[in-house]
Protein backbone atom coordinates (compact mmCIF):
# COMPACT_ATOMS: atom_id res chain seq x y z
CA UNK A 1 0.00 0.00 0.00
CA UNK A 2 2.91 2.03 0.30
CA UNK A 3 3.49 4.41 -2.54
CA UNK A 4 5.93 6.17 -1.27
CA UNK A 5 8.33 6.63 1.07
CA UNK A 6 5.62 9.63 2.64
CA UNK A 7 2.58 7.90 1.80
CA UNK A 8 1.64 7.51 5.81
CA UNK A 9 2.14 11.47 6.42
CA UNK A 10 -0.16 11.59 3.55
CA UNK A 11 -2.96 9.30 5.07
CA UNK A 12 -2.43 11.43 8.14
CA UNK A 13 -3.34 14.56 6.91
CA UNK A 14 -5.47 13.51 4.65
CA UNK A 15 -7.88 11.14 6.78
CA UNK A 16 -9.37 14.17 9.03
CA UNK A 17 -9.99 16.40 6.01
CA UNK A 18 -11.66 13.61 4.38
CA UNK A 19 -13.70 12.41 7.51
CA UNK A 20 -14.89 15.98 7.45
CA UNK A 21 -15.62 16.92 3.86
CA UNK A 22 -17.72 13.37 3.85
CA UNK A 23 -20.04 14.68 6.37
CA UNK A 24 -20.58 17.99 4.00
CA UNK A 25 -18.08 20.05 4.89
CA UNK A 26 -16.90 22.17 1.58
CA UNK A 27 -13.46 23.63 2.21
CA UNK A 28 -12.39 20.45 3.69
CA UNK A 29 -13.74 18.59 0.69
CA UNK A 30 -11.24 21.29 -1.34
CA UNK A 31 -8.54 21.10 0.37
CA UNK A 32 -8.57 17.33 0.18
CA UNK A 33 -9.24 16.72 -3.67
CA UNK A 34 -6.21 19.33 -4.05
CA UNK A 35 -3.85 17.28 -1.71
CA UNK A 36 -4.88 14.01 -3.72
CA UNK A 37 -4.75 15.82 -7.12
CA UNK A 38 -1.30 16.31 -6.31
CA UNK A 39 -0.40 12.35 -5.82
CA UNK A 40 -2.78 11.48 -8.64
CA UNK A 41 -0.14 13.57 -10.79
CA UNK A 42 2.80 11.87 -9.49
CA UNK A 43 1.04 8.50 -9.38
CA UNK A 44 0.28 8.34 -13.45
CA UNK A 45 3.38 10.58 -14.38
CA UNK A 46 5.40 7.99 -13.23
CA UNK A 47 3.60 5.23 -14.84
CA UNK A 48 2.51 7.04 -17.88
CA UNK A 49 5.81 6.99 -19.25
CA UNK A 50 4.60 7.11 -23.16
CA UNK A 51 1.87 8.97 -22.12
CA UNK A 52 2.59 11.96 -20.58
CA UNK A 53 -0.32 13.58 -22.34
CA UNK A 54 -2.60 12.00 -20.46
CA UNK A 55 -1.47 12.25 -16.94
CA UNK A 56 -3.80 15.34 -16.24
CA UNK A 57 -6.62 14.03 -17.97
CA UNK A 58 -6.80 10.97 -16.13
CA UNK A 59 -6.10 13.20 -13.40
CA UNK A 60 -9.39 15.04 -13.46
CA UNK A 61 -11.06 11.58 -14.73
CA UNK A 62 -10.15 10.18 -11.29
CA UNK A 63 -10.95 13.01 -9.40
CA UNK A 64 -14.55 12.75 -11.15
CA UNK A 65 -14.95 9.33 -10.06
CA UNK A 66 -14.02 9.88 -6.63
CA UNK A 67 -16.34 12.56 -6.26
CA UNK A 68 -19.36 10.36 -8.15
CA UNK A 69 -18.45 7.15 -5.72
CA UNK A 70 -17.63 8.91 -2.88
CA UNK A 71 -20.11 6.66 -1.11
CA UNK A 72 -18.55 3.92 -1.90
CA UNK A 73 -15.41 4.81 0.95
CA UNK A 74 -15.59 2.98 3.93
CA UNK A 75 -14.17 4.78 7.46
CA UNK A 76 -12.94 1.86 8.72
CA UNK A 77 -9.99 1.82 5.61
CA UNK A 78 -7.51 4.48 4.41
CA UNK A 79 -8.86 6.97 2.34
CA UNK A 80 -5.34 6.92 0.38
CA UNK A 81 -5.65 3.08 -0.18
CA UNK A 82 -9.31 3.83 -1.75
CA UNK A 83 -7.75 6.85 -4.01
CA UNK A 84 -5.28 4.92 -5.16
CA UNK A 85 -7.30 1.90 -5.75
CA UNK A 86 -9.80 4.12 -7.88
CA UNK A 87 -6.93 5.93 -9.64
CA UNK A 88 -5.41 1.94 -10.48
CA UNK A 89 -8.78 0.96 -11.95
CA UNK A 90 -8.78 3.84 -13.75
CA UNK A 91 -5.15 3.42 -15.38
CA UNK A 92 -5.77 0.30 -16.40
CA UNK A 93 -8.74 1.38 -18.04
CA UNK A 94 -6.89 3.91 -20.09
CA UNK A 95 -4.22 1.36 -20.81
CA UNK A 96 -6.48 -1.25 -21.95
CA UNK A 97 -8.29 1.12 -24.30
CA UNK A 98 -4.95 2.45 -25.42
CA UNK A 99 -3.74 -0.98 -26.02
CA UNK A 100 -6.30 -1.65 -28.24
CA UNK A 101 -6.31 1.09 -30.31
CA UNK A 102 -2.93 2.31 -30.65
CA UNK A 103 -0.79 -0.68 -30.30
CA UNK A 104 1.29 -0.02 -33.56
CA UNK A 105 2.23 3.33 -32.38
CA UNK A 106 5.96 4.25 -31.27
CA UNK A 107 5.78 3.89 -27.68
CA UNK A 108 8.34 6.46 -26.06
CA UNK A 109 9.34 3.75 -23.14
CA UNK A 110 13.04 4.04 -24.64
CA UNK A 111 13.47 7.98 -24.53
CA UNK A 112 15.84 9.01 -21.66
CA UNK A 113 14.73 10.72 -19.28
CA UNK A 114 15.56 14.02 -20.09
CA UNK A 115 13.60 13.54 -23.93
CA UNK A 116 10.05 12.70 -21.93
CA UNK A 117 7.13 14.97 -22.89
CA UNK A 118 6.69 17.16 -19.60
CA UNK A 119 3.18 17.81 -18.32
CA UNK A 120 2.97 21.46 -18.30
CA UNK A 121 2.69 23.08 -14.57
CA UNK A 122 -0.08 24.62 -15.58
CA UNK A 123 -2.04 21.57 -15.01
CA UNK A 124 -4.41 21.71 -18.17
CA UNK A 125 -5.83 18.91 -19.53
CA UNK A 126 -5.67 18.04 -23.51
CA UNK A 127 -9.44 17.14 -23.01
CA UNK A 128 -11.43 20.40 -22.12
CA UNK A 129 -14.06 19.47 -20.03
CA UNK A 130 -15.66 22.82 -19.80
CA UNK A 131 -16.70 22.04 -23.67
CA UNK A 132 -18.09 18.59 -22.86
CA UNK A 133 -19.95 20.44 -19.87
CA UNK A 134 -21.62 22.74 -22.41
CA UNK A 135 -22.86 19.45 -24.53
CA UNK A 136 -24.85 17.96 -21.27
CA UNK A 137 -28.77 18.13 -21.43
CA UNK A 138 -30.29 22.16 -20.97
CA UNK A 139 -31.71 20.98 -17.10
CA UNK A 140 -28.49 19.25 -16.19
CA UNK A 141 -26.29 22.02 -17.25
CA UNK A 142 -28.12 24.67 -15.50
CA UNK A 143 -28.11 22.63 -12.41
CA UNK A 144 -24.68 22.47 -12.34
CA UNK A 145 -24.07 26.36 -13.75
CA UNK A 146 -26.02 27.77 -11.19
CA UNK A 147 -24.40 25.66 -8.34
CA UNK A 148 -21.17 24.47 -9.13
CA UNK A 149 -19.96 27.79 -11.48
CA UNK A 150 -22.05 30.54 -10.24
CA UNK A 151 -21.40 29.64 -6.72
CA UNK A 152 -25.21 29.59 -5.75
CA UNK A 153 -26.19 27.52 -2.64
CA UNK A 154 -28.78 24.55 -3.64
CA UNK A 155 -31.52 26.51 -2.31
CA UNK A 156 -30.69 29.52 -4.29
CA UNK A 157 -30.10 27.86 -7.62
CA UNK A 158 -33.78 26.38 -6.66
CA UNK A 159 -35.20 29.69 -6.08
CA UNK A 160 -33.77 30.92 -9.44
CA UNK A 161 -34.57 28.45 -11.72
CA UNK A 162 -38.01 27.50 -9.91
CA UNK A 163 -36.69 24.04 -9.65
CA UNK A 164 -36.87 21.70 -6.45
CA UNK A 165 -33.78 21.70 -4.44
CA UNK A 166 -34.13 18.05 -4.46
CA UNK A 167 -34.48 18.13 -8.15
CA UNK A 168 -31.33 20.03 -9.04
CA UNK A 169 -29.08 17.58 -6.70
CA UNK A 170 -30.68 15.04 -8.57
CA UNK A 171 -29.68 17.32 -12.18
CA UNK A 172 -26.77 18.17 -10.81
CA UNK A 173 -25.18 14.21 -9.82
CA UNK A 174 -26.55 13.08 -13.47
CA UNK A 175 -24.78 15.72 -15.32
CA UNK A 176 -21.39 14.72 -13.26
CA UNK A 177 -22.43 11.41 -14.55
CA UNK A 178 -22.79 11.92 -17.34
CA UNK A 179 -19.69 14.24 -17.71
CA UNK A 180 -17.84 10.95 -16.35
CA UNK A 181 -19.34 9.24 -18.98
CA UNK A 182 -18.22 11.67 -21.79
CA UNK A 183 -15.06 11.89 -20.80
CA UNK A 184 -14.62 8.30 -20.93
CA UNK A 185 -15.70 8.32 -24.21
CA UNK A 186 -13.28 10.89 -25.18
CA UNK A 187 -10.34 9.29 -24.60
CA UNK B 1 -10.10 23.51 -18.00
CA UNK B 2 -7.40 23.54 -14.93
CA UNK B 3 -7.42 20.69 -12.37
CA UNK B 4 -7.81 23.49 -9.95
CA UNK B 5 -11.34 24.58 -11.57
CA UNK B 6 -12.62 20.76 -11.80
CA UNK B 7 -11.53 20.54 -8.49
CA UNK B 8 -13.99 23.95 -7.74
CA UNK B 9 -16.71 22.40 -9.31
CA UNK B 10 -16.54 19.36 -7.76
CA UNK B 11 -16.49 20.49 -4.29
CA UNK B 12 -18.60 23.59 -4.56
CA UNK B 13 -22.25 22.86 -2.42
CA UNK B 14 -21.05 19.12 -2.38
CA UNK B 15 -23.21 18.37 0.37
CA UNK B 16 -22.75 15.47 2.32
CA UNK B 17 -21.15 12.04 0.75
CA UNK B 18 -24.50 10.00 -0.46
CA UNK B 19 -24.55 7.11 2.69
CA UNK B 20 -25.38 3.05 2.12
CA UNK B 21 -25.19 3.80 -1.50
CA UNK B 22 -24.85 -0.25 -2.03
CA UNK B 23 -27.81 -1.14 0.22
CA UNK B 24 -30.05 1.36 -1.47
CA UNK B 25 -29.10 -0.06 -4.91
CA UNK B 26 -29.45 -3.76 -4.16
CA UNK B 27 -32.58 -4.10 -2.19
CA UNK B 28 -34.88 -2.77 -4.36
CA UNK B 29 -33.03 -5.23 -7.10
CA UNK B 30 -33.72 -7.97 -4.82
CA UNK B 31 -37.56 -6.97 -3.93
CA UNK B 32 -38.05 -7.16 -7.59
CA UNK B 33 -35.74 -10.00 -8.71
CA UNK B 34 -37.65 -11.91 -5.66
CA UNK B 35 -41.39 -10.80 -6.97
CA UNK B 36 -40.09 -11.57 -10.68
CA UNK B 37 -38.73 -15.05 -10.22
CA UNK B 38 -41.76 -15.81 -7.84
CA UNK B 39 -44.24 -14.76 -10.22
CA UNK B 40 -42.65 -16.46 -13.29
CA UNK B 41 -42.37 -19.71 -11.56
CA UNK B 42 -45.91 -19.63 -10.58
CA UNK B 43 -47.08 -18.83 -14.19
CA UNK B 44 -44.92 -20.80 -16.51
CA UNK B 45 -43.79 -23.80 -14.62
CA UNK B 46 -46.99 -23.88 -12.42
CA UNK B 47 -46.99 -24.32 -8.58
CA UNK B 48 -46.13 -27.67 -6.99
CA UNK B 49 -49.16 -29.75 -6.91
CA UNK B 50 -48.01 -30.81 -3.27
CA UNK B 51 -47.14 -26.90 -2.18
CA UNK B 52 -49.32 -27.31 0.90
CA UNK B 53 -48.51 -30.72 2.01
CA UNK B 54 -44.27 -30.39 1.59
CA UNK B 55 -43.84 -27.72 4.57
CA UNK B 56 -40.40 -28.54 6.00
CA UNK B 57 -38.86 -28.90 2.18
CA UNK B 58 -40.56 -25.80 1.45
CA UNK B 59 -39.44 -24.10 4.41
CA UNK B 60 -36.22 -25.66 3.91
CA UNK B 61 -35.94 -24.10 0.43
CA UNK B 62 -36.88 -20.56 1.54
CA UNK B 63 -33.96 -20.65 4.42
CA UNK B 64 -31.26 -22.36 2.49
CA UNK B 65 -32.36 -19.47 0.00
CA UNK B 66 -32.68 -16.28 2.09
CA UNK B 67 -29.48 -17.15 3.84
CA UNK B 68 -27.75 -17.59 0.90
CA UNK B 69 -29.40 -13.92 -0.40
CA UNK B 70 -28.23 -12.29 1.99
CA UNK B 71 -24.73 -13.65 2.67
CA UNK B 72 -24.16 -12.80 -0.99
CA UNK B 73 -25.85 -9.47 -0.81
CA UNK B 74 -23.63 -8.81 2.02
CA UNK B 75 -20.29 -10.32 0.00
CA UNK B 76 -21.80 -7.97 -3.10
CA UNK B 77 -22.77 -4.86 -1.19
CA UNK B 78 -18.23 -5.03 -0.04
CA UNK B 79 -17.44 -5.76 -3.51
CA UNK B 80 -19.15 -2.91 -5.22
CA UNK B 81 -16.01 -0.55 -3.12
CA UNK B 82 -12.54 -0.05 -4.70
CA UNK B 83 -11.31 -1.45 -1.53
CA UNK B 84 -13.16 -3.93 0.81
CA UNK B 85 -12.83 -5.88 4.24
CA UNK B 86 -13.98 -9.37 2.59
CA UNK B 87 -13.33 -11.82 4.72
CA UNK B 88 -16.29 -11.57 7.04
CA UNK B 89 -18.49 -11.85 3.71
CA UNK B 90 -16.92 -14.59 2.13
CA UNK B 91 -16.84 -16.96 5.43
CA UNK B 92 -20.42 -16.44 5.77
CA UNK B 93 -21.29 -17.41 1.86
CA UNK B 94 -18.92 -20.36 2.50
CA UNK B 95 -20.50 -21.35 5.65
CA UNK B 96 -24.52 -21.14 4.32
CA UNK B 97 -23.12 -23.08 1.47
CA UNK B 98 -20.76 -25.73 3.67
CA UNK B 99 -23.65 -26.74 6.07
CA UNK B 100 -25.92 -27.31 2.89
CA UNK B 101 -23.58 -30.12 2.31
CA UNK B 102 -22.93 -31.32 5.37
CA UNK B 103 -26.80 -31.41 6.27
CA UNK B 104 -27.45 -32.70 2.87
CA UNK B 105 -24.85 -35.39 3.13
CA UNK B 106 -26.24 -36.39 6.32
CA UNK B 107 -29.88 -36.90 5.06
CA UNK B 108 -28.17 -38.69 2.15
CA UNK B 109 -26.56 -41.42 4.44
CA UNK B 110 -29.41 -41.42 6.97
CA UNK B 111 -31.14 -43.35 4.18
CA UNK B 112 -30.97 -47.16 3.39
CA UNK B 113 -28.24 -47.49 0.90
CA UNK B 114 -30.85 -49.22 -1.69
CA UNK B 115 -32.96 -45.62 -1.57
CA UNK B 116 -29.92 -43.52 -1.61
CA UNK B 117 -30.00 -42.63 -4.97
CA UNK B 118 -33.40 -42.01 -6.18
CA UNK B 119 -33.66 -40.05 -2.49
CA UNK B 120 -30.86 -38.17 -3.57
CA UNK B 121 -31.66 -37.15 -7.84
CA UNK B 122 -35.74 -36.91 -7.14
CA UNK B 123 -37.27 -36.79 -10.57
CA UNK B 124 -36.28 -33.29 -11.63
CA UNK B 125 -32.93 -33.31 -11.47
CA UNK B 126 -32.26 -32.64 -14.74
CA UNK B 127 -35.32 -29.53 -14.77
CA UNK B 128 -33.94 -27.82 -11.22
CA UNK B 129 -30.91 -26.37 -11.94
CA UNK B 130 -31.32 -24.87 -15.25
CA UNK B 131 -34.91 -23.66 -13.63
CA UNK B 132 -32.80 -22.05 -10.62
CA UNK B 133 -30.50 -20.38 -13.38
CA UNK B 134 -33.29 -19.23 -15.59
CA UNK B 135 -35.58 -17.85 -12.45
CA UNK B 136 -32.32 -15.71 -11.37
CA UNK B 137 -31.95 -14.20 -14.98
CA UNK B 138 -33.87 -11.24 -13.94
CA UNK B 139 -32.09 -10.33 -10.42
CA UNK B 140 -28.84 -10.75 -12.64
CA UNK B 141 -29.85 -8.00 -14.48
CA UNK B 142 -30.66 -6.23 -11.40
CA UNK B 143 -27.60 -6.89 -9.82
CA UNK B 144 -25.60 -5.67 -12.37
CA UNK B 145 -27.30 -2.68 -12.50
CA UNK B 146 -26.71 -2.04 -9.12
CA UNK B 147 -22.80 -2.56 -9.70
CA UNK B 148 -22.92 -0.16 -12.53
CA UNK B 149 -24.03 2.47 -10.48
CA UNK B 150 -21.02 1.66 -7.80
CA UNK B 151 -17.06 1.27 -7.78
CA UNK B 152 -15.76 -2.41 -7.98
CA UNK B 153 -12.62 -2.94 -9.04
CA UNK B 154 -12.22 -6.92 -8.66
CA UNK B 155 -14.73 -7.29 -11.54
CA UNK B 156 -15.02 -11.28 -11.35
CA UNK B 157 -15.04 -11.35 -7.99
CA UNK B 158 -18.03 -9.16 -7.99
CA UNK B 159 -19.67 -10.73 -10.64
CA UNK B 160 -19.34 -13.92 -9.09
CA UNK B 161 -21.18 -12.53 -5.74
CA UNK B 162 -23.84 -10.41 -7.93
CA UNK B 163 -24.69 -14.34 -9.70
CA UNK B 164 -24.60 -16.53 -6.40
CA UNK B 165 -27.20 -13.57 -5.25
CA UNK B 166 -29.07 -13.80 -8.33
CA UNK B 167 -28.99 -17.61 -8.12
CA UNK B 168 -29.85 -17.63 -4.67
CA UNK B 169 -32.87 -15.44 -5.54
CA UNK B 170 -33.82 -17.74 -8.54
CA UNK B 171 -33.47 -20.71 -5.76
CA UNK B 172 -36.34 -18.82 -4.09
CA UNK B 173 -38.94 -18.99 -6.93
CA UNK B 174 -38.18 -22.15 -8.02
CA UNK B 175 -39.16 -23.17 -4.47
CA UNK B 176 -42.85 -22.47 -5.37
CA UNK B 177 -43.00 -24.95 -8.29
CA UNK B 178 -40.52 -28.04 -7.40
CA UNK B 179 -42.34 -30.66 -5.85
CA UNK B 180 -39.08 -32.50 -4.41
CA UNK B 181 -38.84 -32.90 -0.39
CA UNK B 182 -35.55 -34.77 -0.36
CA UNK B 183 -33.23 -33.03 1.90
CA UNK B 184 -29.92 -33.95 0.17
CA UNK B 185 -31.81 -33.39 -3.28
CA UNK B 186 -32.04 -29.65 -2.33
CA UNK B 187 -28.23 -29.38 -1.12
CA UNK B 188 -27.12 -30.81 -4.63
CA UNK B 189 -29.53 -29.35 -7.11
CA UNK B 190 -30.66 -26.25 -5.45
CA UNK B 191 -26.15 -25.47 -4.77
CA UNK B 192 -25.77 -26.60 -8.72
CA UNK B 193 -28.01 -23.99 -10.20
CA UNK B 194 -26.99 -20.90 -7.71
CA UNK B 195 -23.20 -21.96 -8.51
CA UNK B 196 -23.89 -21.71 -12.51
CA UNK B 197 -25.69 -18.30 -11.84
CA UNK B 198 -22.50 -17.19 -10.01
CA UNK B 199 -20.02 -18.51 -13.19
CA UNK B 200 -22.56 -16.49 -15.56
CA UNK B 201 -22.13 -13.62 -13.34
CA UNK B 202 -18.19 -14.43 -12.88
CA UNK B 203 -18.34 -14.84 -16.75
CA UNK B 204 -19.90 -11.54 -17.72
CA UNK B 205 -18.29 -9.26 -14.72
CA UNK B 206 -15.23 -8.00 -16.25
CA UNK B 207 -16.59 -6.59 -19.20
CA UNK B 208 -19.98 -5.41 -18.02
CA UNK B 209 -18.89 -4.26 -14.92
CA UNK B 210 -16.24 -2.15 -15.91
CA UNK B 211 -16.86 1.91 -15.22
Amino acid sequence: MNHDASSDDFEANLKPLWMRAQAGDEAAYRDALSRIAVRLRGYFSRRLFGLADDVEDLVQETLLALHLQRGTYDPGLPVSAWVYAIARHKLVDLLRRRGRREALNQPLDELCEALQPLASDSHFARRDLAALLKTLPAAQRQAIELTKLEGFSVSEASMRSAISESAIKVQVHRGLKRLAALVKGSS
Amino acid sequence: MKTDDLISILSRSAGAAPRAVAARRLAPVMLGGALASAALSLLILGPAPNLETVGTALALKFAYAGALAACAAWLTARLARPIARLRGAVAVVAGVVLVAAVVGLLAAFDTPAGERLPYVMGDSWLQCPWSVLALSLPTLCGTFWALRGLAPTRLRAAGLAAGLLAGAVGAFGYAFTCHETSTAFIALWYTLGIGMAGGVGALLGPNALNW
